[in-house]
């Protein structure tokens, strides 16, 4: 078998059991996020508490993991997450896919729940669960050093801190080269099983069908991604923070909760000032030349990033416009173990909450927020119902229209009041507000393919929809989200058939993308989510941007919903239709 | 939407790669498509001469849609393209009565088409042995030409669309140069 090994790990923490069986749905799923939720679906019911230890917490990989294509070191992880109660995938970067990968498997699915803190160690052909009470209650660096010290340099490792012990919602899972599944709190899934680690060791390469094939297009995909400045230049030079000043410039960049969408003070933050002030060296993940990681110092604090979402959560979002303050909050949050966006966007939320006297807590917009990071990490005192995330808090205090969500998920670094097709992403992603689903800001903002105008409604449904199951194919061959800036369809399914010898078209690539995306609608809806959980905070609907470029804009979700369903083939209720889930090979699920 | 297409449509113009009332342009909205009028002047749009029907099924709007809505919905069909845009560019209409396949080597021609292949059809504009051929190369390529025709792009917007096909017409005129100068294709493309 070419591309994939054909072997699924299943193992049982409660009662220690370690099987193999041939990996299903290669073909139709592609690995990764496609993969991950397939399996997920058929082994989950829609009532089961993403808690209960016989919940599957699943890491999956793609077919392009482990070869030279490039960006080809990403991964999924996929359960039923905590904060969102949606199926859930989170990817990660840096070096564990390609880890993962050579202990010849396509995917371990998790279920059950040790006695005792443990690890599972994965190799070629066998793996172990291992006491590990030594290393709980250990922080990200710690358990990382003591786990390389123990296993060697060349271990991959999934690890959760003491967020993730704690049951945080938002807890992360991470790696040792500090690349993270950063949200859905799949981090607190793996605590909840006793689980501190995965260590993968394998040395097992990917086979791949047509080496000669691939190394072409391979050199053809690097010249394009050479020949694009966001690829080639501007993120290896400033990180993804390059997009606080572009960001900001189109009035899109949220300060205070939301509160404002413009800030005269962005360039105390740039991407242009981190570079200048902070940058140490360059990064990249396995396979990829776009190098968009870094790591950076200030006052001696050392740490990675801090990324564009990150330098926002915990910055302007909270009020606060200081680099030295929103470096050690990322370094905490890498720690512990917490998602950088929705801790930042849940501790404003209770910002706006203690301003409009809905909460009585010491913490207001522009105040130090490193002890609240610990205090929710831990569980502790006001800490322990930010650790709920927003939507919980917001909800507990009577106020649920401050909590900026949707089905749960803090929204990211784009107010979609200024661009109306990210509104419309945002509202419609099955895993909640997330911006990376389909990226329409490319077209939006970056002008990819070809710039849209932001503030209409009309003419973006059919490319939302395409971008969605674009990137649900880029997620499942496990390649980064930022190739899609330079590379098409048309050498994402030419990578895929050089290394695993099947012929897949784009179509068939897009087919797939379809195929993921209706699954993990079918299901959300099954799980009751509908179309009134397709909305935006009201804030975004009903309240116009005070100032600043986009002054005026609310977003208007109502003129895009409609017509978003019909052209999936969803009745109006947003429920795909029986014809749409036959056409897919869904109709029997 | 009538706004873009008049935009689009007046560039094309502009390009010398569609006539005065030839080519035609169409989007895809879920299983609904928007296509030019058939006659319509593509250099002057008005808001009447965009045509909305099905991909799969035909109603009213079929009595007024381009002669090439077969080949539109052929290429919808078989591909992910949002937007396709049908034009005579004369160079490349020129090299596709020379050639099966094109391999632009000017860089940008290279970058965005590696190859460009050439259909050719018996029966002619509109039939369904073009919409078969034209769609079916189309699901490896972006652009094809029907031979002594025309070109066929598709695209997830109109204006790529129009981008890739003026892309497409600038490579070809740079193969007729090479060609002229002495210069014929080499054949070492393995795309």
């Amino acid at each position: 078998m070419y591309g994939w090994s054909g072997n699924l790990l299943n193992v049982s923490l409660s009662d220690g059991s370690i099987a193999y069986e041939d990996t299903p749905y290669l073909q139709d799923y592609i690995g990764g996020r496609g993969l991950g939720v397939r399996l997920f679906f058929e082994r989950a019911s829609p009532h089961i508490d993403p808690y209960d230890p016989s919940c599957p917490l699943i890491f999956s990989l793609g077919p392009l993991n482990g070869t030279t294509a490039p960006t080809s070191g990403r991964c999924s992880a996929v359960t039923r997450s905590p904060l969102t109660m949606t199926i859930f995938d989170s990817n990660c970067g840096g070096s564990l896919a390609t880890r993962a990968k050579a202990c010849d498997i396509d995917a371990v699915s998790i279920t059950g729940r040790a006695d005792a803190p443990s690890l599972l160690v994965v190799e070629e052909g066998t793996a172990s669960i291992v006491p590990a009470e030594n290393l709980w209650g250990m922080d990200i660096p710690s358990a990382g050093a003591a786990l390389k010290g123990r296993y060697g340099t060349r271990a991959g490792l999934a690890m959760i801190g003491p967020a993730g012990e704690a049951g945080v919602r938002f807890a992360t899972i991470s790696t040792d080269d500090y690349r993270v599944f950063g949200r859905g709190g799949l981090g607190a899934v793996m605590g909840s099983k006793n689980l501190k680690a995965v260590v993968f060791l394998g040395s097992r390469k990917t086979a791949v069908a047509d080496p000669a094939q691939l190394r072409f297009v391979r050199e053809q995909a690097l010249k394009l991604l050479g020949a694009n400045p966001i690829t080639s230049r501007g993120l290896k030079a400033f990180g993804t923070p390059i997009l606080v000043n572009i960001v900001n410039t189109m009035g899109m960049f949220p300060v205070n909760n939301y509160q404002r969408s413009h800030t005269d003070r962005a360039d105390e933050i740039s991407g242009e000032t981190i570079t200048a002030t902070m940058l140490e060296k360059r990064r990249a993940c396995t396979a990829c030349t776009i190098q968009c990681d870094r790591i950076t110092s200030i006052d001696g604090v050392r740490s990675r990033g801090p990324e564009y979402e990150t330098v926002w959560a915990l910055g302007p979002n909270c009020g606060i416009f200081d680099l030295r303050s929103i470096a050690a909050s990322n370094k905490l949050c890498n720690t512990l173990g917490l998602d950088t966006i929705t801790c930042g966007a849940t501790i404003a939320c209770a910002m706006e909450l203690v301003e409009r006297g809905h909460l009585d807590a010491p913490i207001s917009f522009g105040m130090d927020i490193s002890d609240t990071i610990g205090l929710i990490a831990r569980r502790e005192g006001i800490g322990a119902r930010l650790a709920e995330g927003s939507r919980r808090l917001a909800e507990s205090a009577g106020a649920p229209g401050y909590a900026m969500q949707v089905k749960g998920l803090e929204l990211p670094a784009y107010d979609p009041r200024g661009a109306q097709g990210m509104g419309l992403a945002y509202a419609v992603s099955n895993r909640g507000a997330c911006h990376l689903r389909s990226y329409i800001l490319g077209s939006e903002v970056l002008g990819i393919p070809k710039l849209l105008d932001r503030m209409l409604t009309g003419e973006k449904v059919s490319l939302e929809i395409t971008l969605e199951h674009l990137n649900a194919a880029v997620d499942s061959l496990s390649l980064c989200r930022f190739t899609t800036f330079s590379l098409s369809e048309e050498y994402f399914s030419r990578m895929l058939t050089s290394v695993t010898g099947v012929e897949y078209s784009e179509t068939d690539l897009m087919r797939i993308g379809e195929r993921i995306w209706n699954l993990e609608r079918l299901y959300n809806t099954r799980c009751g989510f509908s179309r009134d959980d397709d909305t935006l905070p009201p804030r975004l609907l009903e309240e116009p941007i005070a100032e600043g470029p986009a002054a005026g804009q609310v977003c208007r979700l109502g003129k895009m919903l409609p017509g978003y369903y019909r052209a999936r083939g969803w009745d109006t209720e947003g429920n795909p239709l029986p014809y749409k889930l036959e056409e897919l090979g869904l109709d029997h699920v | 939407m009538y706004e873009e297409f008049k935009r689009i449509g007046k560039v094309l113009f502009g390009l010398g790669i569609v006539g005065s009332h030839s080519g035609n342009l169409s989007v895809r909205s879920g299983d609904r498509i928007f296509i030019t009028r058939r006659g319509s002047i593509v250099g002057d749009l008005r808001p009447s001469d965009i045509i909305e029907t099905g991909i799969y099924e035909d109603d009213s709007g079929i009595l007024l849609a381009s002669t090439e809505i077969k080949v539109h919905r052929a290429i919808y069909k078989k591909t992910p393209g949002l937007a396709i845009v049908h034009a005579h560019p004369p160079y490349a209409i020129a090299l596709s009565m020379l050639y099966d396949e094109i391999y632009p080597r000017n860089v940008e021609g290279s970058y965005f088409f590696h190859k460009i292949p050439v259909v050719s059809v018996k029966h002619g504009i509109g039939s369904d042995e073009s919409a078969e051929l034209v769609s079916e190369a189309m699901r490896d390529y972006k652009g094809v030409i029907l031979r002594g025709h025309g070109t066929f792009v598709h695209a997830k917007l109109l204006e790529d669309a129009l981008s890739l096909t003026s892309v497409l017409e600038s490579a070809c005129r740079t193969e007729y140069l090479l060609e002229i100068a002495g210069r014929p294709p080499d054949s070492d493309v393995k795309w």
